[in-house]
């Protein structure tokens, strides 16, 4: 099965990334994607983190990894028994034009294309048109309405791709429906943080998909901004919260920060 | 018949006395001969000195003339010394000593009217200084010069009534001392009320001023990063006399002070474009270096707008001053050094089109590209700045709402007061404290070190790093009439920190 979508996703489209990539790994499916930045990445370590397999169907040849900054993961892969695959021989050194071929390549490995926050003409919605010409079913995650990189996604799922809302939708369309091990339905806050939120009020407010600044949560809570600012850095400490450049989101899981 | 006056020159803020000596020979054929490293403009002091004398209806000596401008090693430059050229010549013809502890400045226009000359105030201080008790300057530098306690100012219209006044003929009357009092609490051409949202840059602001911290600005364009830089001065506490003159000085040397109020009491604000060289904002020129954009916004704010667009090596320069408070600049006519300590706001778009991280427009840039443009920011420089702050376009709905926030003049009160802490605690402010002396001044009370020391190793914050959460949680502290730094003091602090946040 493989995870694809955009290099620099929200947190949100992020972290679906690596939920989907650590459930399906848990459920023995070998996760495929492209070593990229952003959603790719997040799909690999997802299924590290699930003890899965993984392939990374790479645009470069397999000793020439990009980007560079993604090196330890590509031998974390191999380390778990994953496999770095190409079509292009050894020394290829990016170029534009190989990566939609590698995109062709990655769709007609996978049994089903998932794809996690694409903006207009991204470069997984090339993966997802290769699955239709190869009669491979793709799927999509719904996003926030209000983020750009939902348009690809929403697109195909108004053209007939199949919605993923959890694991066992992917595992129903591979026809290994049940056995997902976590409950798939179960919400965010019931695997992170319930107990912080009893203690703290600003968790409620915050979303895990559109970020908020301080002094929106400021306004909303009726209190001084040193004090949200203060009790935000805590939060963001503690791992429940992230600080992005455009606000704060709820993490989904704590202890993000450390992976 | 030898005459004589004193005079002097100015090397940056420094002043150097100028004995001015003419000597006219019995014989000779009327040549006109100036010596003593005279530059270019000193030279041609000869040609206005003889028209001035002709045409103010004195006698020009028909034998030979010397001038020497002692002492002879020191270059001079400038049009200063026309006038007491002139009135040392006169003085020779006329056979009288020169005036006691009295100096001589100004330009003469060739009808021998004398003119304007800048760094009066700066001459006038520093004659001072050197014990003259009175300063003959053009009447139209006259407020200027008057500024200047114990000093007595006679304001010069012509070359003919100074020698008038000098001969006992028509004495001028001396210039009042003119000292303006402080403008009270004049409406603010950028009030913090008039700002809608962005609370959070807001209180950046206000830390920034109570400590003297610099602050980074980041957001789209549009956001109201400039408005929110703008507003800064207006919470700074008012300058006072000694600062007011400093800001005056380096404004008088560069002739732009105004001639009827000469004295300002609002904190300057300087904005250069992007475009500037290093020369322009460090401060440059011919021979003697004169102040840059730095040193017009010393005691004040420097606005970098688009800090990303100016040169590396511009920005590169800027790191000796933002550490010492002045800066150094050697030129062929010798080096100057010129006081610049400024709060610096720098504004940056988060990525080169401006819209990562917006939730209304997508960014069209790649990851390489952003990378690329925040290592241009995350230089020695950024280094340097303590407050980092994501300023986000206000929606809209809040636009069209009656602004809700606090005046400029109320946050200025608390500026006021934890400046005044910090004063009387340490002498100088939060941002200006060495890691010694924060230890020593600064102490942090286990949990709110557990915590600075958590987010460190988190984070991976260097040492310097540490050391100005510390400074911004002293501040915070200040700011809250507290002498412990408590933990939400560091927490509010580490918020401030947009650097240690991924992308």
């Amino acid at each position: 099965m493989a995870i694809v979508g955009s290099r620099r996703p929200s947190p949100y489209g992020e972290a679906v990334a690596e939920q989907l990539g650590l459930e399906l790994a848990r459920a023995g499916v070998v996760v495929i994607s492209g070593l990229a930045l952003g959603i790719d990445a997040a799909a690999h370590r997802g299924a590290l983190n699930g003890g899965g397999l993984n392939v990374a169907v790479m645009g470069t040849g397999v000793d020439v990894i990009y980007p560079a900054g993604n090196g330890v993961l590509a031998e974390a892969i191999l380390a778990a028994g994953g496999a770095l695959v190409s079509q292009f021989p050894d020394g290829t050194a990016p170029r534009r034009h190989n990566f939609p071929a590698r995109n062709y390549t990655m769709a007609a490995l996978s049994d089903v294309v998932v794809v996690v926050e694409a903006a207009e003409g991204s470069g997984a919605l090339i993966t997802a048109e290769a699955a239709l010409d190869l009669h491979i079913e793709v799927m999509a995650v719904p996003g926030s309405i209000f983020s750009p990189l939902s348009v690809g996604t929403h697109q195909l799922l108004r053209d007939g791709a199949g919605l993923v809302q959890n694991a066992r939708d992917v595992l129903m369309a591979l026809k290994l429906g049940g056995e997902v091990l976590d409950d798939p339905l179960a919400t965010p806050q019931r695997l992170g943080f319930g107990l912080r939120r009893e203690r703290d009020g600003i968790l409620s407010h915050l979303s895990d998909v559109l970020a908020l600044n301080a002094a929106e949560i400021a306004r909303k809570l009726q209190l001084p901004i040193a004090e949200v600012l203060g009790r935000l850095t805590a939060l963001e400490l503690d791992g429940a919260v992230r600080r992005h450049h455009d606000g704060y989101v709820r993490a989904l899981r704590r202890g993000k920060e450390r992976a | 018949m030898v005459g004589s006056v004193d005079s002097c020159v100015l090397a940056g803020l420094d002043v150097r006395r100028v004995h001015v000596e003419a000597d006219i020979a019995r014989g000779g054929n009327g040549t006109f001969s100036l010596v003593g490293l005279a530059t270019t403009t000193v030279k041609e002091a000869r040609e206005r000195v003889r028209s001035a004398i002709r045409n103010s209806g004195l006698e020009f000596p028909h034998t030979r003339l010397t001038v020497n401008l002692a002492p002879a090693e020191l270059r001079k430059q400038g049009t200063g010394l026309d006038l007491p050229i002139a009135v040392a010549i006169a003085l020779a013809r006329a056979h009288k000593a020169p005036p006691p502890h009295t100096a001589f400045v100004g330009e003469l226009a060739l009808d021998g009217s004398v003119r304007h000359v800048d760094g009066v105030l700066v001459a006038a201080r520093g004659l001072r200084r050197l014990g003259y008790e009175r300063i003959f300057v053009p009447a139209e530098d006259a407020a200027e010069a008057a500024l200047v306690d114990g000093i007595e100012v006679v304001p010069c219209a012509s070359l003919i009534a100074v020698v008038n006044h000098l001969l006992g003929a028509e004495p001028i009357a001396i210039a009042p001392r003119g000292l303006d009092p402080p403008a009270s609490a004049a409406a603010l051409e950028h009030d913090l009320a008039e700002i809608h949202g962005q609370e959070e840059a807001k209180r950046a602001l206000e830390v920034a001023a109570a400590g003297g911290h610099h602050l980074l600005l980041s957001g789209p364009p549009g956001a109201g990063k400039t408005m929110l830089a703008r507003c800064l001065p207006g919470i700074l506490p008012p300058l006072e006399l000694w600062e007011a003159l400093e800001v005056a000085q380096l404004r008088s040397l560069l002739g732009e002070l105004p001639r009827d109020r000469p004295l300002g009491w609002a904190r300057p604000f300087r904005a250069p474009h992007h475009s500037v060289s290093a020369a322009g904002l460090i401060g440059g020129g011919g021979g003697l270096a004169l102040p840059g954009e730095i040193s017009k916004a010393h005691l004040g704010v420097l606005f970098l707008d688009e800090m990303a667009e100016f040169q590396t090596p511009v920005l590169q320069a800027l790191r000796q001053p933002i550490e010492s408070g002045r800066i150094s600049i050697t030129r062929s006519g010798g080096s100057v050094s010129y006081p610049a300590r400024f709060t610096l706001v720098a504004a940056t778009n988060p990525c080169p089109c401006g819209w990562a991280g917006d939730g209304l427009r997508s960014c069209r840039c790649s990851q390489a590209t952003i990378d690329t443009y925040q290592r241009r920011l995350s230089g020695p420089l950024l280094d340097r700045v303590d407050l980092q702050v994501a300023v986000r376009r206000v929606p809209l709905e809040i636009l069209a709402s009656e602004p809700t926030g606090e005046t400029s003049a109320t946050v200025r009160e608390r500026v006021v007061i934890a400046r005044r802490r910090q004063v009387e605690r340490q002498g100088v402010l939060n941002a200006q404290l060495k890691p010694a002396r924060l230890r020593q001044l600064a102490g942090l009370a286990p949990p709110s070190r557990r915590t600075l020391e958590r987010w460190s190793a988190q984070r991976g914050m260097s040492a310097r790093g540490f050391h100005r959460a510390w400074r911004v949680a002293r501040t915070a502290a200040d700011l809250d009439g507290s002498d412990q730094i408590e933990e939400h003091h560091v927490l509010e602090a580490l918020g401030f920190r947009l650097q240690d946040v991924a992308a």
